[in-house]
């Protein structure tokens, strides 16, 4: 062996230290990853995404929870709270942590094997010792390396995807939860007067002006309203355990937890449909991942090429010879060369499979990207249908609901109509009310699916119909 | 008669002409210009310059429609158009009529008179004029295509015949009859006597006026023509209490009042403080022998009646149809009774939901009268009218015969209230009450009632006591 080929090997076995000392350093930072995330996903998180490993993070954690439910809680409110105390979003990072490192392991070496012999033949005794690597590992290692940081990116994305949808998930709870309170409220209303109307119907039958008929004619609305407020307040327990649960809250702090009685008013203009245009397909965390996947899946394809056709292993040897009978000790220096000989396995089936992959990834991001946009003007439909009917029922419904009563109290006074038929009207008019409730929480559901749509990943919104404004004739008389 | 002319305003001076614009002048020359009116208060009689002489009517909340002589005919000018007629202060009714308001202005005539009568129609369907009660040739009738075509919309028809017989008359359409009276087209006629009429007596004071109804809902301005019996504003020349004028006379006057019935009800017409003797129907005078003495008289559908007395009795009298719900008007009939109904608790609960929630109707309806609560825009109060001791409480075909010994010949305007001699008014009695001496033994037993149930029925009479109700 000669001097060279010594020192040929020695720079290979340098290089190949040099790569895995590279290699070891190259760690997964989680707190850059959520800053990153925090930013891209900015609207929804506003910078609030943390992953508390310290236990001053967690002091810090439950004190902005504990601030937050002192107060009445807003609809950002509510996501802040989820941000900060729901164990749920703390699993979803610790786990995204979990992918990320993984998908890193994958860019290193694997570690160099030593083997050593030791062989006794007569008065000969032979030591072996052999250093080997693989050889492709090492070529291949920038490659790969690449291919790694694409998958902790696409980890990320991942990330950003599964927080818009937890945030949208409280958005929308909270928009239910509101919304429910607000319906309840109304349900006690239209009670009050259907118990109001009992009452008396009770009386005038005590004092003779009413028949039987009449009283129970009066008395039945009363029992029904009575059971639609026993649901209503089902209804509202449902959807505000639905957000307590989304906000991680213990019981103590379930107890705390204020909403506001109202849903938030109107945006005074709706989102025009050229803000949410094809350059909002582009920005979609759904687009980006099919992209990352596709790009991918290129990218592996030359490396995955070789690693299908060669496997070269490399080794450094040294072995020692020590004869007793002739008291000598003869080293002996030299490498070996393992390559796989691709007889029975030319690598076509792989390269198949990867060529389908490669073809499925670019079809699925076309079909994501193309889907992506068809989907996202079904959620500005639904949006804006949302928002005119919401502003209909504001501005025409409710208004004329309210005019309605304003002058049947004049009717009244004029005794051209009677009490029952007041109160009738009355609770015409607090149906309607309802009704434009449900049409505000359509909205605000609308909102938050057509934001997480634009940014996030498709969240679908099933439209339910609006409710009749009532414009039949006031029943019960 | 010649006194009576001492009070003659003239006709120029009681109506305002207006021309009737859009038909053409031309068509118009030689038509006698048709006079508009533009108010509803009574006007005072119209006495005549041209003609025969007459003694001439006061038409309540009226006026008699001036003429003009053409070679020994009188003409007249009657102009079939939407009016808004005021119905009472602050309420407008959206109706048709004649010459500005509804009903038209009242047509007097001698007996033998030669009338030719122009009508021109501005509404936008086609009418006719009925001459209701009238001797005339056929064709005079007015029964569109029974005795004439239509009258088209833009058109003028004449109509000519001679006022035969002397009595009172009314007119109105008789094309799409019941929308158009449902509108409010009508109006009053007198055919006075030529001569001495030895059933006809001279009065002092002559009113006439129509009993007529709309269903107008509270709120709104144009009657419901679909209504049969169902109104909800009776009225007396389309005008309801309190924006009906009183019946003002001078003490011992001989008061003759002519009523007709253009509604689809009867209407029993009351007069308080004197008798009066119906002295003509529609078939003109009634016999001498038929006459009794009453204070109500039934006047019937499509009927007149004329009534006679003598306003001895100083005072502010009621005037007005029994029908009690005729002097209430804009009710609501489906209203529940709420009297005797305790609204404790009840009615702050109510008031939680209905803000500017009342009760009313607890103690009766009279609270309508005393509450002047905000009603829907253009509605006539249903009971309200303030007297001298308070409110009227009444609303419809209400109004009142006022006698003054003071009150100068002719003179109609409105004296204001009866200022009562002393002792005279009735008062509170603030002694002791005695308790009444009572006949003690009715019922008893002499005459047994048989088939009793087996246990006696207790008849529970609850009152209504307030406080002591279990609930």
């Amino acid at each position: 062996m000669t001097g060279s080929t010594m020192n040929k090997i020695f720079r290979l076995s340098a290089v190949a230290t040099a790569a895995v000392v590279l290699a070891g350093c190259a760690s997964v930072n989680i707190d850059q990853t959520l800053a990153d995330t925090n930013g891209a996903t900015k609207p929804f998180t506003q910078g609030k995404l943390e992953l508390s490993r310290t236990e001053q993070q967690q002091q810090a954690r439950s004190k902005l929870s504990n601030d937050l439910l002192a107060k009445q809680l807003s609809m950002d409110d509510a996501v802040q709270l989820a941000l900060a105390n729901s164990p749920a979003v703390q699993t979803l990072l610790a786990q995204s942590w979990a992918d990320m490192a993984q998908a890193n392991q994958a860019g290193r070496l694997a570690n160099p094997l030593f083997s050593f012999e030791r062989a006794r033949f007569g008065s000969e005794l032979e030591l072996n010792r052999l250093l080997s690597f693989g050889l492709l590992d090492l070529l291949t290692l920038p490659q790969r390396q690449e291919i790694s940081r694409g998958q902790v990116a696409q980890a990320k994305v991942q990330l950003s995807a599964s927080v818009i949808e937890q945030v949208t998930q409280v958005r929308q709870a909270w928009v239910r939860a509101v919304a429910a309170q607000q319906t309840l409220e109304y349900a006690g209303q239209v009670n009050g007067t259907a118990q109001a109307t009992a009452e008396l119907a009770k009386r005038m039958q005590q004092v003779g002006n009413f028949n039987k008929l009449q009283r129970a004619r009066q008395q039945v609305f009363y029992a029904d309203a009575t059971a639609q407020l026993a649901s209503a307040q089902h209804a509202a327990t449902v959807a505000l355990e639905e957000l307590t649960r989304l906000l991680g809250l213990t019981d103590a702090q379930a107890a705390q937890l204020k909403l506001p009685e109202h849903l938030p008013e109107l945006p005074k203009e709706p989102l025009q449909a050229v803000t949410v245009s094809a350059k909002a397909t582009q920005q979609r965390l759904d687009v980006q991942i099919a992209r990352n996947q596709l790009d991918m899946a290129g990218k592996s394809q030359g490396l995955n090429l070789i690693n299908s056709l060669v496997d070269i292993e490399i080794g450094i040897r040294r072995d020692t010879v020590f004869d007793k009978a002739a008291a000598t000790k003869t080293p002996r220096t030299g490498y070996e060369l393992g390559i796989r000989l691709p007889i029975f396995d030319w690598g076509t089936s792989k390269r198949d499979a990867m060529n389908a992959q490669s073809l499925a990834a670019a079809s699925r991001y076309e079909s994501t990207v193309r889907g992506a946009s068809s989907q996202l003007r079904e959620s500005y439909s639904a949006y804006r249908t949302a928002y005119d009917i919401a502003k209909h029922y504001r501005d025409e419904i409710v208004p004329l609901r309210k005019a309605m009563a304003e002058e049947n109290v004049l009717r009244y006074n004029g005794m051209l109509i009677g009490v029952f038929e007041l109160l009738a009207d009355n609770r015409d008019q607090i149906s309607s009310v309802i009704a434009a409730i449900n049409a505000y929480q359509q909205f605000w559901l609308a909102d938050s699916a057509l934001a997480a749509s634009m940014t996030g990943k498709p969240t679908s919104m099933v439209m339910s119909a609006p409710a009749s404004g009532g414009a039949g004739e006031a029943a019960g008389h | 008669m010649t006194n009576r002319r001492s009070f003659l305003t003239g006709a120029g001076a009681i109506t305002t002409a207006v021309a009737a614009a859009s038909v053409s002048r031309v068509a118009m020359a030689a038509l006698p210009e048709p006079v508009l009116q533009t108010h509803a208060e009574t006007m005072s009689p119209l006495v005549p310059t041209t003609g025969r002489p007459y003694n001439p009517v006061v038409t309540l909340n009226g006026w008699t429609l001036p003429w003009r002589m053409n070679n020994g005919v009188k003409e007249f000018h009657l102009v079939a158009e939407p009016v808004v007629r005021e119905m009472s202060p602050g309420f407008k009714a959206h109706l048709w009529g004649y010459n500005g308001q509804s009903p038209g202005p009242t047509i007097e005539v001698v007996e033998g008179d030669r009338v030719r009568i122009f009508v021109t129609n501005k509404l936008p369907e086609h009418t006719s004029v009925h001459w209701h009660g009238q001797r005339l040739p056929n064709g005079m009738d007015g029964v569109s295509g029974l005795n004439q075509p239509a009258i088209p919309s833009g058109k003028t028809f004449v109509y000519e015949f001679v006022a035969r017989r002397p009595g009172t008359f009314m007119y109105h359409p008789h094309a799409d009859e019941m929308t158009q009276m449902a509108m409010g087209m009508m109006g009053f006629w007198i055919t006075h006597p030529k001569v001495k009429h030895p059933l006809i007596d001279d009065v002092d004071r002559d009113f006439v006026f129509l009993l007529n109804a709309y269903d107008i809902d509270p709120g709104a301005y144009t009657p419901k023509i679909m209504t049969m019996l169902d109104f909800n504003l009776w009225s007396w020349n389309s005008r309801v209490f309190p924006g009906i004028d009183p019946l003002v006379v001078r003490k011992n006057d001989k008061v003759r009042i002519r009523i007709g019935n253009l509604t689809m009800t009867n209407h029993p017409i009351h007069l308080h403080g004197h008798e009066f003797l119906v002295t003509g129907t529609d078939g003109g005078p009634t016999p001498k022998s038929t006459r009794m003495y009453e204070v109500t008289t039934d006047v019937a559908v499509g009927q007149m009646r004329q009534i006679e007395f003598l306003a001895d009795e100083e005072g502010d009298w009621a005037f007005h149809c029994h029908k009690s719900h005729h002097t209430m008007n804009a009710m609501g009939h489906e209203v529940p009774t709420m009297i005797g109904v305790d609204h404790r608790k009840v009615a702050r609960e109510i008031t939680k939901l209905v803000p500017d929630y009342m009760v009313m109707g607890e103690r009766g309806m009279a609270d309508m009268a005393e509450m002047e609560m905000p009603l829907p825009d253009n509605t006539a109060p249903m009971m309200t009218g303030a007297g001298p001791f308070g409110s009227v409480e009444m609303g419809g075909m209400f109004s009142m015969l006022k006698v003054r010994k003071d009150q100068k010949p002719g003179d109609y305007k409105d004296p204001g209230w009866y200022k009562h001699p002393p002792g005279t008014v009735a008062y509170e009695w603030t002694g002791i009450l005695p308790d009444p001496a009572r006949f003690a033994s009715e019922g008893g037993k002499s005459m047994p009632a048989q088939n009793m149930p087996a246990q006696e029925i207790e008849v529970q009479v609850r009152k209504p006591v307030m406080g002591n109700m279990k609930h």
